[in-house]
């Protein structure tokens, strides 16, 4: 059953990126956001069973969006997709309650590894 | 395989990335502390460098890598934003820039010929300095923890976490309480990144389960450096038993192994005084670990493309082609509308009127697809006004107004150039030094404003300055020396003509050249550009108060629409963007001056052009009465007499084609409503 999937991130070349990587492992991408505010808004409204979630983006980062999320869902689940060298934020956002994260610049593999356990979790 | 799919977004958003972080470049060179834009400067470089990364771009990635690390360090306040991290982060985004142009070029971002190690290295260089001195601190932190570790490992070895009297203790009341005391080993995948943080995953797991850490080897603080190689061991306390626990940690991607065991901590702690075993069973456990890896997902992501974009990419030929089918449709409106004028049929009037409606929105929606805002073809001028400006010691404040007006994406790329010639004179030729411009009374920093605004079916772009003004005597001086005009006309002359002499080729009047606005080829290159686009270049300009080009461009290119006139029984089509009004005159208002058939209008002395002698058509009569098409080419005014005015109409451009390119009074023909054809005359070169 493909499991409904929001991506965030403010570049739109990643959420190509990812949304064909997740498209093509048999998810549905239900929703993109820009950014932290927007992500916020279409969890509310779309209510996907995962998130893939930038941290570096303007208006509201990615840790602030999990935060906001959480405190609608607490059963979130979010996975945070972060470059090299962002290990504090990553632990930031796992503390607020990202299930997983991925580094950049990933290999699709690995993507659908981590949606896969996310979702499978129950 | 990703790669060629995804290189034109990447290649766009790369491009808007690098040019919004010139702009804030050039915001954080006047305010330092502008921490927000310093902020957005980090977050552009990190896109960017995720992407690169992506596109396995790699050299471009260390680039915008080191490049991040140092903005780290200054927003962080662990560093000051000097001049030369600026200078070098721009020189950083030009290379950057380079390397995109070398990307679609060469699909390889390595540049040849510029020194991006070199680059890279300065930003390592910088960075170091900065953390040279928490450095010393640190290295002597790790001595003494390797001392330490060396320590434990003596003392502990079956499960290689020390087991105190006090984690007994503590355990035994868990014990209690239902929990049970697990010894888990976690092992990464080899090559997994950011360690910390996915060990620091299973640990909120764990507890997130209700569970508790007790210890873990190496220590949190050393998990947080990112101290260890590939494993972890824990001591935990948890309720679940150990499948329930190891099922949980294994749904950590990038997990390759977990071991999880029920313990009993007095054992461990009995075992763990037999020092000589333990060797054995450390050895023991390690070879319990399976090797093969968890299976992966098999990849084969790639079997099917799939077009996942909002917007939709045109190739500019096929815009084109949509331009001239909608040209080929307003003829032929105009054809239908012509034939059935005859017969006036009610019902087929209305129909008329609606097709004309629709086709009119029709123009309008192409003509508005290939418009883009002028901000293209700015956006990259702040940038090279700062560079030129530092290069010539000059101090300028650059302004842009109207950056969103639009126009046609055909003038997008020609207009560039031209504007960059007058911005260079206008920095090299027309500011003053700052002691000069003090010694004049006048602000030193001097101010250079390059705006664009829509006029009528125009675009106006202007290019002012508050500089020195052109030097009339040293125009008129040079002029003379190049025999482009006699000394005693050069007197007579109004200064709005002797700054004409500027657009005529091979005109230079500074003694010295620069290495900046070159040898005079400029203003000429510039008057050819904006005429070969149907505009036309104006200069206006006062002695120590400054210098304005105004070019003005027609809308677009394709559709215009026009004056049709008669000559005899040949219809000749005059763009309306050139012409200033039409009148009738008798041959009586005809008079002549300096050898010049004039007309007198409004006190203004207009040389009129009789449209068949100069076009050497045989005409007969000369009537009582003539119709003038008043046009203006530059600042100036011509009268071009025609025998009748037919009316005004959209006409479509076609080219004339090789053959007569060299034909210079008329710039195209166009088919009409009733299938014959008009020239349409070039009004500049008509005057000249």
């Amino acid at each position: 059953m493909g499991k409904k999937v929001l991506i965030v991130d403010d570049a739109a070349f990643m959420r190509m990126l990812l949304k064909d990587i997740v498209t093509k492992a048999g998810y549905e991408v239900v929703g993109e956001a820009a950014n932290g505010k927007e992500a916020v808004e279409k969890y509310k409204e779309l209510k996907p069973d995962v998130v893939t979630m930038d941290i570096t983006m303007p208006e509201m980062n990615g840790i602030e969006a999990v935060k906001e999320i959480k405190k609608v869902d607490p059963n979130a689940k979010i996975i945070m997709v972060s470059a090299m060298g962002q290990q504090a934020m990553v632990i930031e956002a796992i503390q607020a309650g990202a299930k997983d994260f991925i580094v950049k610049p990933f290999q699709p593999a690995r993507v659908i590894e981590a949606i896969k356990k996310v979702a499978e979790e129950g | 395989m990703m790669k060629d799919e995804y290189l034109g977004v990447f290649i766009d958003e790369s491009r808007e990335a690098i040019q919004r972080m010139n702009e804030i470049l050039l915001d954080v060179e006047k305010n330092p502390e502008n921490m927000e834009a310093i902020n957005e400067l980090f977050r552009l470089l990190h896109t960017l460098k995720g992407m690169a990364g992506t596109m396995e771009f790699n050299t471009m990635m260390t680039l915008c890598h080191r490049m991040e690390n140092v903005l780290d360090e200054i927003r962080n306040g662990r560093m000051r934003l000097t001049e030369d991290i600026i200078d070098k982060l721009f020189k950083g985004a030009d290379i950057l820039d380079q390397m995109l142009d070398r990307i679609i070029d060469e699909g390889t971002d390595e540049l040849i010929g510029v020194d991006v190690d070199g680059l890279i290295g300065h930003f390592e260089s910088i960075l170091n300095k900065s953390s040279m001195n928490n450095k010393k601190e640190k290295e002597e932190e790790e001595r003494e923890k390797e001392r330490e570790k060396e320590e434990k490992k003596e003392e502990s070895e079956v499960i290689p976490i020390e087991i105190t009297d006090e984690l007994i203790h503590v355990a035994k009341e868990a014990k209690e309480r239902g929990y049970r005391v697990f010894y888990i080993k976690v092992f990464l995948k080899e090559g997994a990144q950011l360690k910390s943080a996915r060990i620091y995953l299973v640990l909120h797991k764990i507890e997130d389960m209700g569970g508790e850490i007790l210890r873990t080897n190496p220590s949190i603080e050393e998990i947080e450096e990112e101290k260890f190689e590939w494993d972890v061991d824990l001591l935990i306390v948890a309720k679940q038993n150990s499948e329930k626990l190891s099922k949980a940690l294994s749904s950590v991607s990038d997990i390759e192994k977990v071991i999880i065991r029920e313990i009993d901590p007095e054992e461990i702690k009995k075992q763990q005084e037999r020092k000589e075993e333990s060797d054995k069973v450390e050895k023991a456990v390690k070879k319990s670990i399976p090797q093969e890896s968890t299976s992966t997902v098999s990849s084969d992501y790639d079997k099917q493309r799939r077009k996942l974009s909002q917007t939709v990419r045109v190739d500019i030929e096929k815009l084109d082609t949509l331009m001239n089918l909608m040209g080929e449709l307003v003829i032929a409106r105009s054809r239908i509308v012509e034939t059935l004028k005859k017969y006036s049929i009610k019902e087929i009037d209305e129909s008329l009127a609606q097709l004309s409606r629709i086709t009119l929105d029709l123009q309008n929606i192409v003509m508005k697809i290939r418009m883009v805002p002028i901000a293209y073809v700015f956006n990259r001028f702040p940038r090279m006004v700062r560079d030129l400006a530092k290069q010539m010691n000059k101090e300028v404040n650059f302004i842009i107004e109207g950056e969103d007006t639009e126009l046609d994406r055909t003038f997008v790329e020609e207009i560039g150039d031209p504007i960059l010639h007058l911005l260079r004179n206008a920095i090299d030729h027309g500011i003053e030094s700052k002691e000069e411009r003090i010694a004049k009374g006048k602000p030193p920093v001097g101010t250079i404003i390059l705006s664009a605004r829509h006029e009528g079916n125009n675009v106006v772009i202007e290019v002012s300055d508050d500089g020195r003004g052109l030097d009339r005597e040293r125009i008129a001086k040079r002029a003379i020396e190049r025999g482009l005009i006699d000394e005693a006309r050069a007197a007579t002359l109004p200064d709005e003509e002797i700054f004409q002499l500027i657009f005529l080729p091979g005109f230079s009047t500074r003694d010295q050249v620069t290495q900046v606005s070159g040898r005079g080829v400029g203003m000429d290159v510039v008057k050819n550009v904006v005429e070969n686009l149907k505009g036309s270049v104006s200069i206006e300009s006062q002695k120590d108060k400054g210098t304005k080009v105004t070019i003005r461009l027609p809308l677009t290119l394709a559709i215009i629409q026009a004056l049709l006139v008669k000559v005899n029984s040949l219809v000749y089509a005059i763009p309306i963007a050139s012409i200033d009004s039409t009148l009738k005159i008798t041959k009586d208002d005809i008079q002549v001056v300096q050898d010049q058939e004039v007309v007198v209008i409004r006190r203004e002395v207009i040389p009129i052009i009789k449209l068949w002698e100069t076009l050497q058509i045989p005409h007969d009569v000369e009537s009582e009465s003539m119709n003038v098409v008043i046009v203006r080419v530059g600042n100036k005014k011509y009268g071009v007499v025609v025998d009748t005015l037919i009316g005004q109409d959209d006409i479509v451009i076609k080219s004339l084609g090789k053959l007569f390119r060299d034909v210079k009074e008329f710039s195209g023909g166009a088919v009409l409503g009733d299938g014959s054809i008009a020239l349409i005359l070039d009004v500049t070169n008509l005057t000249e």
